[in-house]
């Protein structure tokens, strides 16, 4: 009894949000789930049950399909590049330049500003004009005497198009990679580093043998962070060229599949398995660092 | 050694070698190609920002897709004259937004991560990694309940239910946040106070909120930012009076053949609280990106 | 300024246990009583339960079983704001934010008491403990020393019957922890409260304590007076764990009257219940258990010193003696040591004594020396239970 007088209060406190969340999160999700077994399309809402006629429809697809296949290209190329981009500053600015600070501030403000204004941005540079018309990115390289880079990005006709979009999105959220790295390798505690020194070793290999092996923890951080940001991706393809097949997602197909052509029920199967994807790296990355704190 | 003001951080880095240690002298070249390699990283990131304001301070009749590289040969404020109306209720409605969304999530918060952290209750270990699942949620998996939700609530139309949205799923970082920065301070200190007579509410009020300021920063300044540019619940939940800068960015720019230097303007307009934001408090902007990593 | 006190309480442990979930009992049926107004330490290597047996009567930790009464009420199943407590914290526990005014008038202002009387406690315990001058400043801006202070301040000024401290002085240098362990006696000699003190210093507790309760894993080994834990310990571990430096220790046969080890034979004590025993025995005698040899029958025996630490007017002897060296669970445990490798730096199997003689005793290291052995000052112990026999 003693003990319910003692966490009582601060069971009450936490309810409010407790609850909240458990419809907002819960409730909503378990809810959605039950939309993508019913046949609803239309303003008014359905509930009945089709069993999984919709995900199976889904898998047969085609524009589904397709927009699977390019979420994954997206996901390759976007977490490829941030890692290596991310990495390669955080080794830059491992050990102190001056002007960390601006550099820093330099690298991270992308994360402060919207996805639509970085769609807006960047839209322009990726224009795909030819010759008096070139623009953009590719009339930066030309006039900079890289003319043969010139591509027609995320127009082209390559199922690969799509991977342009991993260049807003890469300079968006490398600095933020940029930060976990660095607060990784600078984590290494320094007397590790001196010891290999002191024993011999060269500073490519202090780093191979000493920092990498520490930076495990780290970079699964900075995968998973990535990986389900790049499925949950919406705002950044909305504005810059909404409807073009070409970079077509799941995430993109949901909305207009459900606020444009109502159909709420296939929009909900896209949620769905949008859902389990990003739950897929979520739930072991969130059991892992819960249990690795109690650890502690 | 005492722990009775510290201030605590996440993921402190260890010294970086700039307090006097001896640090092996690379070669003039390594840090010739680091400095090289750092600038044109500069670039890189700061030539979109180029483009964007050179554009939108082009008179209108100089502006060109192709000439976006050049400088403006006159300076003219036209093309903020023109986009000025639909922007400022754009800003007007974000402000209205993030101020007070800001504000109470910090405050759920702050007692939610100091009941997780310091007032132990029976399945607080089980309830916190529920809460985290909610950050990481595609926002697709819940849009047509919460529309459905929001409709029937009648908080569609008005900034309110836009608000109280943004709250909600802002209580897993900022509970993530608060937690964090509540762990770092002594059991002893919540000891001491129970010891002293003071119940758990006591001990908030008068031990714990009293050193949280630092976290109040690091959390409101994350989800103004957030609420700021959030695009999704935004262009769901609000009409047109009420849409939120980012939404009306879309709606001035998102088209596909929009006059080059407006989208610029209503960019730059609609980016400027956020930069600001970030370029005076970057310091707890930057310990909120930190905190949603995660300690893996 | 006298400062008023209620009447102080004792304090009962009845069997009390805790066990945690993961099946790690930290205390294991301990009884103790304290007396009113008794200055009772707690002492023992980490790890022991002396912390979790503090934090129990404080309320901090939960009993899985028996009970605890604070005076005359059960208060086992009592929060800590209910029990009539106040505690100093290893870490001081100072809230950051509050002067040095208002953390010492915290407890006050929780329990509804009036502003001006939170204040004139507040003085006179600033007073008597020389914090008047630092009232209004923060935590912060105090050095180690003063945090001290105003921890015991925030306690003394809630005038509660008993005080709990926990390893109070460790974050001090050396020296200010001997001062501050003067301070201490006269100001519980002044106050007159109860108070229950762990540390895990044997020479803090010996000279703080009016007794002291010595436990080991969980279990409540000897609670006495400083002098009997001293002169009479009730099995190994507490022989070992008291006095500075340690007692010696070696495997010995007791037959027919005599002990013998290592090529000495030594008469047992008048009147000792070894007497008519056969057996092996671990045999301890103190560094103070010896004395020049004076050849007036007391027996002796011959040693070569090894290392001599010369201290002024004493001097500690190292000999070797011709045994095994004592390594057991209790030595071991005494000296915080997990392994034999952990006590010492180089090993080695025989036994080493150190003796303590007075400073003008011509010693020479590698010169044999002869020393008396006091059988008065023998102890003897069961090789297996580490009992005291």
């Amino acid at each position: 009894m003693r003990r319910v007088r003692k966490w009582g209060p601060a069971l009450l406190l936490i309810l409010p949000s407790l609850i909240a969340l458990g419809v907002f999160v819960y409730g909503f999700l378990g809810w959605n789930i039950r939309v993508s077994f019913t046949s609803w399309q239309g303003f008014q809402p359905k509930y009945d049950n089709v069993g999984t006629k919709n995900y199976q429809d889904l898998m047969n697809n085609e524009r589904f399909q397709l927009d699977v296949k390019h979420i994954l290209i997206f996901t390759l190329v976007f977490v490829g590049g941030s890692l290596v981009l991310g990495f390669f500053m955080a080794l830059l600015l491992d050990k102190g330049v001056r002007g960390e600070g601006f550099f820093r501030a330099v690298f991270l403000f992308p994360m402060a500003i919207s996805f639509i204004a970085t769609a807006i941005i960047w839209r322009w540079l990726l224009d795909n004009g030819e010759g008096s018309q070139t623009a953009g990115l590719n009339k930066l390289f030309s006039m900079i005497g890289l003319g043969f880079l010139r591509s027609d990005w995320h127009k082209g006709d390559s199922i690969w198009a799509i991977s342009a979009i991993a260049l807003p999105a890469g300079w968006a959220l490398s600095g933020y990679i940029m930060s976990l790295f660095l607060a990784g390798l600078r984590g290494v505690p320094e007397e590790l580093r001196e010891a290999a020194r002191v024993d011999g070793a060269r500073e490519h290999k202090v780093y191979w043998h000493v920092v990498r092996p520490m930076m495990l923890p780290v970079l699964m951080s900075a995968v998973v962070i990535l990986a389900h940001i790049s499925l949950k991706t919406f705002d950044l393809f909305f504005a810059i060229d909404p409807k073009s097949p070409k970079i077509d997602t799941p995430a993109l197909y949901m909305w207009f599949t459900t606020f444009d052509g109502y159909f709420y029920a296939r929009g909900a199967t896209i949620a769905t398995l949008l859902l389990f994807g990003v739950a897929l790296v979520i739930v072991p990355y969130i059991w892992y660092s819960v249990r690795s704190e109690r650890r502690k | 050694m005492t722990v009775t003001s510290e201030v605590a951080r996440p993921a402190a880095p260890a010294t970086d070698g700039r307090n006097g240690r001896i640090r092996p002298r690379s070669s003039p070249w390594i840090t010739t190609g680091k400095y090289v390699a750092l600038f044109a990283l500069v670039l890189f990131f700061l030539m979109p920002v180029y483009a964007l304001v050179v554009t939108a301070l082009k008179s209108p009749a100089e502006v060109s897709v192709t000439k976006m590289w050049d400088l403006p040969h006159t300076f003219s404020t036209a093309s903020f004259q023109v986009v000025w109306p639909a922007i400022r209720t754009g800003l007007v409605n974000s402000v209205i937004l993030a101020i007070p969304a800001s504000v109470i999530s910090a405050m759920l918060g702050a007692a939610n991560g100091f009941v997780l952290s310091k007032w132990r209750f029976p399945g607080a270990d089980f309830v916190f990694p529920l809460i985290l699942f909610g950050m990481f949620i595609p926002y697709q998996s819940i849009l047509i309940p919460l529309t459905r939700t929001m409709t029937s609530l009648g908080m569609v139309g008005g900034l309110d239910g836009l608000i109280l949205t943004h709250v909600i799923y802002g209580l897993p970082i900022t509970t993530l946040i608060f937690r964090s920065y509540f762990a770092g301070i002594s059991d002893e200190l919540i000891e001491a106070s129970q010891v002293d007579g003071a119940g758990m509410l006591r001990t908030f009020f008068f031990v714990a909120l009293p050193i949280a300021p630092p976290a109040f920063a690091v959390s409101i300044i994350w989800q103004f930012t957030s609420a700021w540019n959030d695009f999704l619940f935004g262009i769901l939940l609000t009409s047109t009076n009420y849409n939120p800068v980012t939404v009306a960015l879309n709606n001035i720019a998102g088209a596909q053949n929009v006059p080059f230097e407006r989208a610029m303007a209503s960019a730059l307009l609609a980016c400027l609280p956020t930069l600001l934001v970030y370029i005076l408090l970057g310091r707890f902007f930057m310990r909120g990106l930190m905190a949603g990593a995660l300690k893996g | 300024m006298t400062i008023t006190t209620k009447p102080s309480a004792g304090i009962r442990v009845e069997k009390v246990t805790k066990r945690y979930r993961n099946g790690v009992v930290a205390a294991s049926d301990i009884d103790l009583e304290i007396k009113p107004g008794e200055f009772m330490v707690l002492v023992g290597p980490s790890g022991c339960g002396k912390s979790t047996l503090l934090r129990m009567i404080a309320g901090l930790e939960e009993v899985t079983s028996g009970s605890i009464r604070i005076g005359d009420t059960d208060v086992t199943n009592h929060l800590p704001q209910e029990r009539d407590i106040a505690m100093v914290f290893q870490s001081y526990a100072l809230y950051p934010r509050m002067t040095v005014a208002k953390n010492m008038a915290f407890g006050l202002r929780m329990r509804g008491t009036a502003k001006a009387d939170r204040d004139r406690r507040v003085a006179e315990v600033a007073d008597v403990l020389g914090l008047t001058h630092l009232l209004n400043r923060r935590p912060a801006a105090l050095s180690g020393g003063q945090r001290q202070r105003v921890a015991m301040g925030r306690a003394i000024v809630r005038e509660t019957k008993v005080f709990l401290m926990d390893e109070p002085l460790s974050n001090l240098d050396a020296k200010l922890r001997v001062s501050m362990r003067a301070q201490l006696s006269l100001l519980h000699k002044r106050l007159g409260v109860t108070t229950v003190y762990v540390t895990h210093d044997q020479i803090e507790a010996m000279t703080l304590g009016q007794r002291v309760a010595v436990l080991r894993d969980g279990l409540l080994q000897q609670a006495d007076t400083p002098q009997n834990l001293f002169r009479n310990p009730v099995n190994l571990f507490v022989a070992a764990f008291i006095g500075s430096p340690s007692m010696n220790f070696v495997e010995a046969i007791v037959g027919r009257g005599v002990a013998t080890f290592g090529g000495v034979t030594v008469p047992l004590p008048e009147g000792s219940a070894l007497a008519s025993a056969d057996r092996e025995v671990v045999l301890g005698i103190r560094p103070t258990g010896f004395g020049p040899a004076t050849g007036d029958g007391v027996p002796s025996l011959s040693v070569v010193p090894e290392i001599v630490e010369d201290l002024g007017d004493e001097r500690y002897v190292l000999f070797e003696v011709d045994a095994p060296r004592v390594d057991t669970e209790e030595t071991r445990a005494a000296l915080e040591a997990r392994s034999a490798d952990d006590a010492l730096l180089i090993p080695d199997e025989r036994a080493r004594f150190t003796v303590r003689l007075p400073g003008d005793v011509p010693v020479t290291v590698g010169e044999p020396l002869k020393l008396a052995v006091n059988p008065d000052k023998l102890y003897f112990f069961d090789p297996d239970s580490g009992d005291a026999l």
